[in-house]
């Protein structure tokens, strides 16, 4: 079924001179294979991780001490996570220096700046779980960068409804990290293979 | 079959695989060699000095310490791309090509814009101390 699927994704057909990989390098396919690295080591880091302020850092501790591969585990996952924000950049930098953006590829391109902002919130989000003190003075700096735009205090009040790396505000990072965005980044990779198909394949004019 | 063209299967599948394994492999050997760092438990009482931000927003951070209200530039950016398809007024390439002709400006754009962001994000990682006064990196 896996398969029938994969080769539904696909064209049936390429031109030739477009199998190179001078023109895309690859840069969207590797950006969702860093996706499936993350989700692959993330669920693995889920049986171990326990999101309250007093639990986090020392379930991280004994993740890295007491559980075999624990702390390669973690290093997988945010070397993953530094690799698929890079490769998502990148990707979008090669779209646009190729004019792949352009009509009839406008719908594709807001599903990509979609992606690419969801990108940056998962790691965003992702940086507070282990509790360190980096982790606890990015994230609030990252706040107060939010706070200063627009409409920012309110979604700050809806982040951090206790101040950052309290419970409440602890939950719902857990939450959007391991459920709600990784869920719309999938659902938006998806439209966004099912928009180049339906736009003519992987590169233009193919 | 046209001519030109090839089957995907197993043609373009084999590029793709090969593409998913090399990042892979790079990917699992890099985490062997480059442990996750792991500071001192969370305490609002020690506040590090200087701190900053996550190394993906650290560009805006650095902008924003020069004004507050630079935080509309990156506000006009991001509109800037998101309206990328509607503000280019030339019709599409025939052909995919890198740089096309018909979107200098835009090509332009695209590369100040991410010299600006790296070179801000450097500048905040490397050359900012306590009280974010600058350093020398060396």
């Amino acid at each position: 079924m896996i398969k029938d699927f994969l080769r539904h994704l696909f064209p049936r057909a390429v031109l030739q001179r477009d199998l190179t990989l001078s023109y895309t390098l690859c840069l969207g396919g590797l950006a969702f294979t860093s996706l499936m690295l993350l989700a692959a080591s993330g669920a693995l880091l889920l049986f171990h991780y326990q999101p309250t302020p007093a639990a986090a850092y020392p379930s991280i501790l004994l993740l890295e001490s007491s559980v075999w591969g624990g702390r390669y585990l973690r290093s997988l996952h945010r070397l993953a996570s530094h690799l698929f924000l890079v490769l998502i950049v990148l990707h979008t930098l090669r779209v646009i220096l190729t004019g792949a953006y352009q009509k009839p590829r406008q719908l594709n391109w807001l599903v990509g700046c979609a992606l690419l902002l969801l990108a940056v919130f998962e790691g965003y989000t992702g940086y507070l779980l282990p509790m360190d003190q980096l982790a606890l003075w990015a994230t609030q700096t990252g706040m107060e960068l939010l706070h200063i735009m627009p409409l920012g205090g309110a979604l700050r009040a809806v982040l951090v409804p206790d101040g950052v790396g309290e419970p409440a505000s602890l939950l719902r990072f857990y939450v959007l990290h391991i459920l709600m965005v990784p869920g719309a980044l999938l659902f938006l990779s998806g439209l966004h293979f099912y928009r180049i198909r339906k736009n003519k394949g992987v590169l233009p004019y193919l | 079959m046209k001519r030109g063209y090839l089957k995907s299967s197993p043609h373009f599948f084999r590029l793709i695989k090969i593409a998913l394994a090399v990042t892979v492999v790079a990917v699992m050997l890099l985490a062997a060699l480059v442990p996750a760092p792991l500071q001192d438990q969370a305490n609002l009482a020690r506040v590090p000095n200087p701190v900053k931000s996550a190394w993906f927003l650290l560009w805006i951070q650095e902008l924003v310490s020069y004004s507050k209200y630079l935080i509309y530039l990156v506000l006009a950016l991001a509109a800037c791309f998101l309206a990328l398809p509607w503000l280019s007024r030339s019709a599409p390439p025939q052909h995919a090509c890198w740089f096309p002709r018909e979107s200098r400006g835009i090509t332009r754009a695209a590369l100040l814009s991410c010299v600006l962001v790296l070179s801000l994000t450097l500048l905040a990682m490397f050359c900012r101390g306590a009280n974010w006064q600058f350093v020398s990196p060396f």
